[in-house]
């Protein structure tokens, strides 16, 4: 009995214990006490018609973010006084913060990953119009940082099973390089997401249009091994950042790319648990690109073939059946078989 | 009780049978990534485990089919050259009697003839299963092969090679199951005459009454031959 009541103070001091700790980081992350106002739910202002554009900002959401410990005025740094004018400027993910990075007594940042997303295909481009280099996709595109949806709860184990592939026995090491590299390859999202948020601009025909890119590519990754597998929840399989890079998005005639001809061997190899043996002819094999007459005849006319032999085969046997069968019902209605 | 014919050996059921339970397991295992957005599959996947105990099942089945086929090309090798049973006795071989016999058949099915073609050992019917068979395993275990080592193949062979597999391996596999559920399901099971189950892959004998209906020839061979040995 005493055991069942140390027991249950041991329960009740930890609930204690976290839900101090809890409040403290919210505290934390609102030192200028930004929650007066947009902890509110209903602060906001009608927008057109009747819609309601809501300023408020869920604070559980934002404590669970990325960026939990970092505070508003940080990223809002053209707020410098109460009350703030209407419309603040939109951040720029380039700027520094009171974050410190690890090893290093520099603001934090996220310059670097801003440079090479501005070389990027995705960046800008002079010989683009204004149009054209406004619909690319910038930071807050990809990294989708909208605080008043509720984070979803299994986000973190789908992304488990992507990153321990590699980083499961990396051990003390592991995590110190996983912290001091933040900015490698880490995702911030499960691989179906990544390929979904890809595709809801590859695949769409109306976006694609301008750029004169090849629209088959989200249809040939969804029909061949690794798109069907990762819909089949077999995540070690490439999503489109694990060749394509994350932020480094380049067209594979570019001889920076990852998908360079030059490069494509050390894409396919650059992971251990993906294709480390991969030779120079594995890694010219195109794909998820819908094979035509022009462009790969050889597979063109592999696929027509096996559509027509299985088409003409089954059809001489489904006519041989019907006959067949045909034969004994014609026999019963004539009355001449039991 | 009428006279058994024995038609398989012990040895030909067993080889059938280490053929269609890894065909079963495979289909089951392979179709569910073929169709990835299937909701039927969806649930044969989630009876079998998912993804990742999939692939290890049908890669176990493939090897048990691959040694069954390999064990049966070794057969026949043996039988005909080894054991030099005449090169006439290949009752599987086509011949020109098929193209006749399909086109007997023909007539009957459509009420101008009222005579059934008379079948030896193995009609049309069983020799394009058999060579089916022996296409589809071609084609299957091969491009399987590929898939299931693309690094090593592509050491010798052009990556193309690898793609050409995956279409091979995906579209032949869907021959090979409608081939089996409609045409192979048919003649032994659906097919009224048959109606429910041609039990001659288990008990590996026909009835008299059986061998005068489906392998006429076949038993007339069998009783001359009795007939000039008494």
């Amino acid at each position: 009995m005493p055991a069942m009541i140390y027991k249950h103070s041991f329960v009740l001091i930890l609930g204690i214990f976290l839900s101090i700790s809890q409040t403290g980081m919210g505290q934390q992350a609102d030192a200028e006490n930004c929650y007066l106002c947009h902890g509110l739910a209903t602060l906001g202002i009608s927008a057109e018609g009747n819609s309601f554009r809501s300023f408020e900002v869920s604070s559980k959401a934002y404590q669970h973010s990325t960026h939990r410990n970092v505070i508003c005025r940080d990223c809002h740094t053209d707020i410098t006084q109460f009350p703030h004018p209407e419309e603040p400027e939109k951040v720029d993910c380039s700027k520094s913060c009171h974050i410190t990075k690890p090893f290093a007594l520099t603001g934090y940042s996220h310059f670097d990953q801003s440079e090479t997303h501005a070389i990027s295909a995705h960046g800008y481009n002079p010989e683009h119009t204004a149009a054209m280099n406004a619909s690319k996709p910038e930071c807050k595109y990809c990294h989708n940082n909208t605080f008043r949806n509720v984070i979803e709860e299994d986000v973190l184990s789908e992304n488990s099973t992507h990153c321990t592939r590699c980083h499961e026995d990396e051990g003390l090491a592991g995590v110190i390089l996983h912290v001091s590299s933040h900015s490698g390859h880490r995702t911030a999202a499960a691989s179906v997401k990544v390929v979904a948020l890809c595709s809801s601009c590859h695949g769409n025909q109306s976006y694609m249009r301008d750029f004169d890119i090849n629209l088959t590519q989200v249809a040939g990754y969804e029909n061949h091994f690794h798109g069907k597998a990762l819909k089949r929840g077999l995540d070690e399989v490439a999503n489109c950042m694990d060749c394509h890079r994350n932020h480094l998005n380049l067209p594979a005639d570019d001889p920076n790319s990852s998908t360079h001809p030059n490069n494509i061997q050390m894409t396919c190899s650059a992971n251990t648990y993906c294709h480390s043996d991969a030779t120079p002819k594995f890694a010219a094999a195109a794909i998820h690109s819908k094979p035509t007459m022009k462009n790969n005849p050889v597979l063109f006319y592999t696929e027509w073939g096996f559509i027509i032999l299985t088409a003409g085969v089954m059809a001489l046997l489904f006519a041989h059946i019907l006959l067949d069968f045909g034969r004994w019902v014609g026999d019963i209605m004539l009355g001449r078989k039991k | 009780m009428s006279r058994e014919y024995i038609r398989f050996s012990r040895n030909q059921r067993l080889q059938h049978i280490f053929m269609f339970v890894p065909f079963i397991i495979l289909v089951l295992t392979g179709f569910p990534i073929k169709f990835p957005e299937s909701t039927f599959w969806t649930m044969v996947f989630s009876v079998i485990g998912g993804i990742d105990t999939a692939r290890v099942i049908h890669r176990f089945s493939a090897a048990v089919m691959i040694l069954d086929f390999g064990f049966h090309i070794f057969y026949i090798f043996y039988n005909t050259i080894i054991k030099r049973a005449p090169f006439s006795k290949l009752y599987l071989l086509p011949n020109m009697k098929d193209a006749r016999d399909i086109y007997q058949n023909l007539k009957y099915f459509l009420f101008i003839s009222e005579e059934r073609p008379k079948f030896h050992k193995f009609s049309y019917i069983e020799k394009f299963d058999y060579w089916a068979v022996f296409w589809g395993m071609f084609i299957m275990a091969g491009s399987g092969l590929v898939l299931w080592f693309p690094e090593e193949v592509s050491r010798l062979l052009p990556g193309v090679v690898i793609q050409i597999a995956y279409i091979a391996h995906s579209d032949e596999a869907l021959l090979a199951f409608l081939a089996i559920i409609i045409w192979h399901f048919y003649n032994v099971h659906f097919n009224p005459r048959v109606w429910p189950a041609n039990m001659v892959w288990f008990k590996g004998t026909l009835t008299e009454e059986e061998m005068e209906h489906e392998h006429p020839l076949e038993l007339e061979e069998i009783k001359a031959k009795e007939k000039a040995s008494s």
